[in-house]
């Protein structure tokens, strides 16, 4: 009797395996992709992203537990335009995973059909740790952010088309959703025309111009360079010049410098997470996006 | 006076017939041009307007798109190598001269532009890349620059069964920081152990293969074979003619990790190295007494070595603690030759076990300034009653992810079977990179 138990349960062992790798293995490198990969890939997938979302989209730390995820990926979805050059690259080649590398088919560029923002004329070193492919900040768009789930979505078809069309419904379906609730976010965002604000990091060109808001520069004297007294008393003159009412600090920067720039302009601090997690009650990309919007119109209304 | 009336009058006639005739003429302009205006809009209504059909929409869509991808692909010079540059001046008092502490600077105000190192690497082909780092540093004695391939190799990039095969000139993995580049190390001079049993960095002309275990858990195995085994190695070699099999370097390292939180991590690993037949490295070394030589016969090193991090999720461009210790056991096999005469019949196999390591915490607390403490602690490969420590407090500050400034204190002391003096000494680094830079995995 034992014995036979012990058989059934291996067997149901097994086959929870088989079932289990059956399933399309996608590392994610951000919260927000790892979300849209869910959503499309239904339970198909199985979707670990390397950032919790309180990481820094630049400096996700490189753990080497990351790296037999990696390994037995069949897919890394990223954000692509250099965003994740500091720790993506070096996991990729510690992954041993021939799969999953840059230009093979298991490497997910989400930025594809993206038309960047800030491309520089030059990547020296005087302008920071520039991105040479543009502003990699184009999820916080949610117009924009579609066009990642297009690009995952096509992924996902082309290393299970028998899914196809398990896919591309549960993909119209969350379009349709973002498509929803994107209208509602412009009808939100109608205070936040010409709204004049600044942020630790150039996070948010995207979101102002998809938003309507008129973003003055950041706290950051070069991306990646901590500001100079100097450049924080021009920042702040500019700001009073121009009657900014908003700073926006992203989590994983300190408060110090964006409470004193606040305080002496008399424009109002907000917490705002660039990626799903980064603050209580954002787990998925829509609650963050409503998050940010909420926030920021309470901001202006004050 | 009649005369002149009549002239005004007739220019005022002339005057108006002219203005007449103009206005006619423009009159007469004005509706040709309107009739040809109003054949060209009834030319235009009359052609039918082009369809787009959102097959040709997603096609120029497409082009639009490979025309921004192709821009990005150019933009890092595909066919190019990605090239760097990294220099690093060393300004330093020592309180002491060479002659008394045995260091290959001198004493006193010294500066030395240790090293101007050139990276660069990219993808071979579709199968491997490669990389090449050339240093040139100045000559102690001269100043004057020696130009020097530290690594030249080839890595493999997609041989199956989770292995990596790297070829060439290259930095062997062997414990912690013996592969790190000078001005990679968390603080100003490589340790002395380091030094003692591997020779400076683990350099080696060889082929080395890693294997990535296939398991959920981070297992790493690597074997390594080459002619010699330390960049700084006195003399790596004396093969002669013929270098047979056992007068290789044969290497190893299984290394692991674990997350105990988010925020901290656990590193560890073992590693050792055989050489069975040293073809007399470094020739016979003459013994403190001034008589008796030993000559090295076989190199035998092992290692260990731990590290613990605490690199929060959140913000650790601005927070970060790391503790790292590796302890080396050397027990090389030497010829002693008592009288220091070859062929007198009193020579002898002798083997010398000594023990050396160094452990260092390193803070972070804010994205410019760290600090940190390092302990060293060496007994010399020949002699294990010479013994040398040393501590040295050490402060960073980063103006720049590319541009970097370390302030260090050093107290060295050696024992009494050493007959070397103890010393202090204040070292200034700067360090800084120009051109592409990239975020190893072993820089991690």
């Amino acid at each position: 009797m034992k014995l036979k138990l012990l058989f059934v349960t291996i067997i149901a062992l097994l086959c929870a395996a088989q079932v289990q790798a059956a399933k399309i293995r996608v590392v994610t490198t951000l919260t927000d992709l790892a979300d849209f990969t869910r959503q499309v890939g239904g339970d198909h997938v199985e979707v670990f992203s390397l950032a919790t979302g309180i990481e820094d989209t630049h400096g996700v730390p490189m753990k080497p537990s990351f790296v037999p995820r990696l390994n037995r990926a069949d897919l890394v979805v990223n954000v692509g335009f250099g965003c994740e050059h500091a720790f993506l690259p070096a996991l990729l080649e510690a992954s041993k995973n021939p799969r999953i590398q840059d230009g093979h088919p298991g490497y997910v560029d989400c930025s594809i059909g993206i038309t960047p923002l800030e491309v520089p004329l030059s990547t020296d070193h005087s302008q920071g740790d520039v991105h040479p492919y543009g502003n990699p900040h184009y999820m916080l768009d949610p117009v924009l952010a579609k066009t990642a789930v297009q690009n995952i979505y096509n992924a996902l078809v082309a290393t299970a088309p028998e899914y196809g069309a398990d896919f591309a419904r549960n993909r119209d379906a969350y379009l349709a959703k973002l498509d929803a609730k994107i209208a509602e976010w412009q009808q939100l965002a109608a205070p936040l025309k010409s709204v004049k604000f600044v942020s630790y990091h150039e996070h948010w060109p995207y979101f102002a111009e998809r938003f309507g808001m008129d973003y003055l520069g950041t706290i950051e004297l070069k991306p990646g360079v901590d500001p100079t007294p100097r450049h924080i008393e021009d920042l702040v003159n500019e700001m009073k010049a121009q009657h900014a009412k908003i700073v926006v600090r992203e989590p994983q920067f300190p408060e110090k410098v964006p409470a004193l720039i606040a305080k002496e302009t008399g424009a109002t601090l907000v917490k705002l997470p660039i990626m799903p997690g980064g603050v209580a009650h954002t787990d998925t990309y829509i609650e963050m996006m409503d998050y940010i919007m909420h926030t920021l119109v309470a901001a202006v209304q004050k | 006076m009649e005369q002149l009336k009549q002239q005004l009058r007739q220019m005022q006639e002339n005057f108006e017939k002219t203005q007449n005739e103009q206005r006619q003429q423009i009159e007469a302009l004005t509706k040709k041009l309107d009739g040809l205006t109003s054949q060209r809009q009834a030319a235009a209504i009359s052609v039918p307007p082009v369809a787009v059909t959102t097959n040709q929409f997603n096609k120029l869509n497409e082009k639009v798109d490979q025309v921004v991808e192709a821009q990005k692909k150019t933009l890092m010079s595909e066919f190019n190598p990605a090239i760097g540059l990294v220099g690093e001046t060393i300004f330093s008092y020592r309180s002491k001269g060479s002659d008394l502490t045995g260091s290959d600077r001198p004493g006193g105000f010294d500066v030395w532009q240790r090293s101007l190192e050139m990276v660069a690497s990219a993808s071979v082909d579709p199968f491997a890349k490669g990389y090449a780092v050339i240093n040139a540093s100045a000559d102690s004695a001269t100043s004057e620059a020696t130009l020097a391939v530290e690594e030249a190799a080839l890595q493999t990039t997609s041989l199956p069964g989770n292995l990596e095969l790297k070829a060439g000139r290259f930095f062997a993995e062997f414990g912690r920081l013996a592969y790190i580049h000078d001005h990679e190390l968390p603080f100003v001079n490589r340790p002395l152990a380091l030094d003692e049993y591997i020779g400076g960095e683990s350099q080696s002309d060889g082929v080395q293969l890693n294997w990535l275990a296939p398991i959920p858990h981070y297992v790493s195995v690597t074997a390594g074979v080459g002619d010699h085994f330390g960049g700084d190695s006195p003399n790596p070699d004396h093969p002669g003619t013929f270098r047979a099999f056992d007068g290789l370097n044969f290497w190893g390292r299984l290394s692991t990790y674990f997350d105990l939180t988010p925020n901290w991590q656990l590193e560890s690993g073992v590693s050792g190295l055989i050489n069975p037949k040293t073809e007399d490295r470094g020739g016979a070394l003459l013994q403190p007494n001034g008589i008796s030589t030993l000559t090295e016969k076989e190199r035998r090193l092992a290692g260990f070595d731990v590290k613990l991090s605490y690199v929060p999720l959140q913000n650790n461009q601005f927070r970060s603690f790391t503790w790292g210790t590796e302890v080396l056991y050397s027990d090389n096999r030497y010829l002693s030759d008592p009288d220091g005469v070859p062929g007198s019949a009193d020579e002898f196999d002798e083997n010398v076990g000594s023990l050396g390591l160094y452990s260092y915490v390193a803070c972070k607390w804010s994205r410019q300034w760290s600090a940190g403490f390092l302990l060293d602690y060496v007994q010399n490969t020949q002699n294990h009653s010479d013994v040398t420590m040393d501590f040295s407090p050490f402060i960073t500050y980063a103006l720049s992810h590319w541009n970097q400034l370390r302030l260090q204190y050093t107290h060295t002391d050696h024992n009494a079977v050493s007959g070397l003096h103890p010393d202090d000494a204040i070292y200034l680094q700067w360090a800084w990179i120009i051109g592409a830079h990239s975020h190893g995995w072993q820089q991690r």
